[in-house]
């Protein structure tokens, strides 16, 4: 029991004073009214009810409605996008490694590069979109001071970053299907969408799960694209759930309601991480040469 | 021979569809890339590109200006000793959960998986007021800190498959020899495991590297990083594209990197918690 111990002692430490330590110490700032700043009043313990304003504050629902859109709109693209470039791309041609390597470059950029690169390409006049909307005869849009067409943007700007996420996972899992297996329904005449729908598909779907709830978790904490985008506006158009509490917490100075809003997210990523962790990761690549000590 | 042509000129037609799309894709990488070989005062003008307008000046103001500078110089540091700290914290946990078994050791496993998946803001507001009253708000100290909570989970689900491959017959054989449980680890299984703790120190650098969230709201003006600094380039009243661009261009350099050379581990990389900042 000692030796597990030496070793896991350090990481022990680090979870709990910068991940178990926060969380506590947020679950009871939640508990009180608690401004940012000392000269903005005293604090004072109100229980739930940071909780209860929460429920009854027009805003908080806004960034609720706003992240499930982002959620609901973006992932399903992304999705059908990396799906269909991963059939295009799965197999051999003149280059394509350097193109299957190449589309994932924007996955691993820095989010706020992400983002301001859209805030560039949506500019009046000088912005590349506007530009070829011009070109084309259509009037221009005024993309980031207009609410509907800044969520838009946002939504694009994430499918856009996304979708090559979804691409390599779901390449890697059809790469995994043995190549006679398909040979056999080109055999059997199937054509393109009974294959899809009969065999590929059905032996997809634990890696398409893997992947949603991969960009869920990950949609979820959504906050520095956005932010170097939009900063949440105009108003409060872009004012998705993060970017929400960070203003309430250091743009309003509510602490406690904005720790609240902490903990309600914290709580819905659990759900989602466990349940990712529960049907995807094992610890069974160690046991094969295990033996235990 | 029809056929062999026929499935030459499908192949071809499909690279040339993925080429489209390829350009498509990686357009406004290139605007980003491009603008920042162009001045501000012709980026605004909206004046198509022209191969007379490529300049260094963006570079040369920006590797001028103290705030980028200072923020490089920051990022380079955070990065380097949360990488440094993550790594070798998270190994002696990933060799613990890998090498024994004992009570919990699963819960515990998961629980580090389920601890690099919660969202940033949820700890962020409490990290604020803890760094506050520690003094630790705006050091290089307490930012690589606060990376290294996120690293440290990371680091320990990235090794454990490369810690499962090495076999365990060296270790047996020092073990024999009489050596201390820590100095097996440190003198036989470590020279062993080089690689991946190359391939999960990258990660763990680029997790720091691409970070904005906690930089923004643990730092002020000391301790900011990079990205934070082109934040202010892009978001004050004077539109600085060319120096935003130059300064992001030079960011993105270790990026094209790593994505390039750790291909093999990217889908692995990913499906331990995601990159992200």
């Amino acid at each position: 029991m000692a030796a597990p111990l030496l070793f896991l002692a350090p990481s022990l430490v680090v979870v709990f004073a910068v991940l178990v330590f926060p969380i506590v110490f947020s679950l009871v700032v939640s508990g009180f009214k608690w401004p940012l700043s000392v000269g903005a009043g005293e604090r004072a313990f109100v229980g739930l009810g940071n909780y209860v304003d929460l429920s009854r504050n027009p805003e908080f629902w806004n960034s609720i409605k706003l992240q499930l859109g982002f959620i609901f709109i973006a992932i399903p693209i992304e999705l059908i996008l990396g799906y269909a470039a991963a059939l295009l791309l799965n197999r051999e041609f003149l280059g394509a490694r350097v193109v299957r390597t190449l589309l994932l470059l924007p996955v691993f950029f820095l989010p706020i590069i992400s983002g301001m690169t859209w805030r560039f390409m949506l500019q009046p006049r000088y912005g590349p979109l506007n530009a070829l909307l011009l070109t084309l005869g259509a009037p221009e849009i005024t993309w980031l001071s207009d609410p509907t067409f800044a969520y838009l943007a946002v939504v694009v700007q994430d499918v856009w970053r996304m979708w090559p996420f979804m691409f390599m996972l779901l390449y890697a899992g059809l790469t995994s299907i043995p190549d006679e297996l398909i040979e056999a329904t080109v055999v059997d005449g199937a054509g393109f969408w009974r294959r899809q729908r009969s065999l590929i598909l059905p032996l997809l779907t634990p890696t398409i799960l893997t992947a949603l709830l991969l960009r869920i978790i990950d949609a979820l904490r959504v906050f520095s694209e956005v932010y170097v985008m939009t900063e949440g506006g105009p108003g409060s158009a872009t004012l998705l759930f993060s970017l929400f509490a960070n203003r309430v917490a250091f743009g309003y100075g509510e602490v406690g309601l904005a720790s609240a809003m902490a903990i309600f997210l914290l709580v819905l990523s659990i759900v989602f991480a466990a349940t990712l962790v529960r049907k995807n990761m094992s610890l069974d690549i160690l046991e094969e040469k295990a033996g235990g000590r | 021979m029809n056929k062999r042509r026929r499935k030459f000129l499908r192949n071809l037609l499909i690279g040339i569809a993925a080429f489209v799309v390829l350009v498509v894709e990686l357009y406004p990488i290139g605007i980003t890339v491009l603008n920042g070989f162009r001045r501000d005062i012709v980026i605004l003008s909206g004046r198509p590109f022209e191969l007379s307008q490529l300049t260094l000046r963006s570079y040369a103001l920006v590797l001028k200006n103290p705030s980028f500078l200072l923020g490089l110089k920051n990022s380079i540091e955070v990065g380097l000793f949360a990488t440094l700290l993550s790594v070798a914290i998270g190994a002696m946990a990933s060799y613990g959960i890998s090498r024994y078994r004992f009570r919990g050791r699963n819960v515990l496993a998961y629980g580090f998986l389920i601890f690099r998946m919660l969202p940033q803001i949820s700890l962020v507001i409490a990290l604020y007021l803890m760094f506050k009253a520690a003094h630790l708000r705006d050091t290089i100290s307490g930012l690589s800190l606060s990376y290294v909570s996120f690293n440290v989970p990371y680091v320990i689900w990235m090794l454990l498959p490369f810690f499962a491959a090495i076999d365990r017959s060296y270790e047996e054989a020092a073990m024999v020899d009489g050596c201390t449980p820590f100095g097996i680890f440190w003198k036989v299984f470590l020279p062993l495991a080089a690689p991946g703790l190359v391939v999960s120190a990258v990660f763990a650098f680029i997790n720091s590297w691409n970070e904005f969230m906690y930089a923004l709201i643990l730092t002020g003006v000391n301790a900011k990083t990079a990205p934070v600094a082109i934040n202010g380039l892009i978001g004050g009243e004077t539109l600085t594209w060319g120096q935003a661009c130059a300064a992001g261009t030079i960011m993105l350099v270790p990026v094209f990197v790593f994505t390039v050379a750790m291909q093999k581990f990217l889908v692995r990389g990913i499906t331990a918690g995601g990159v992200k900042g």
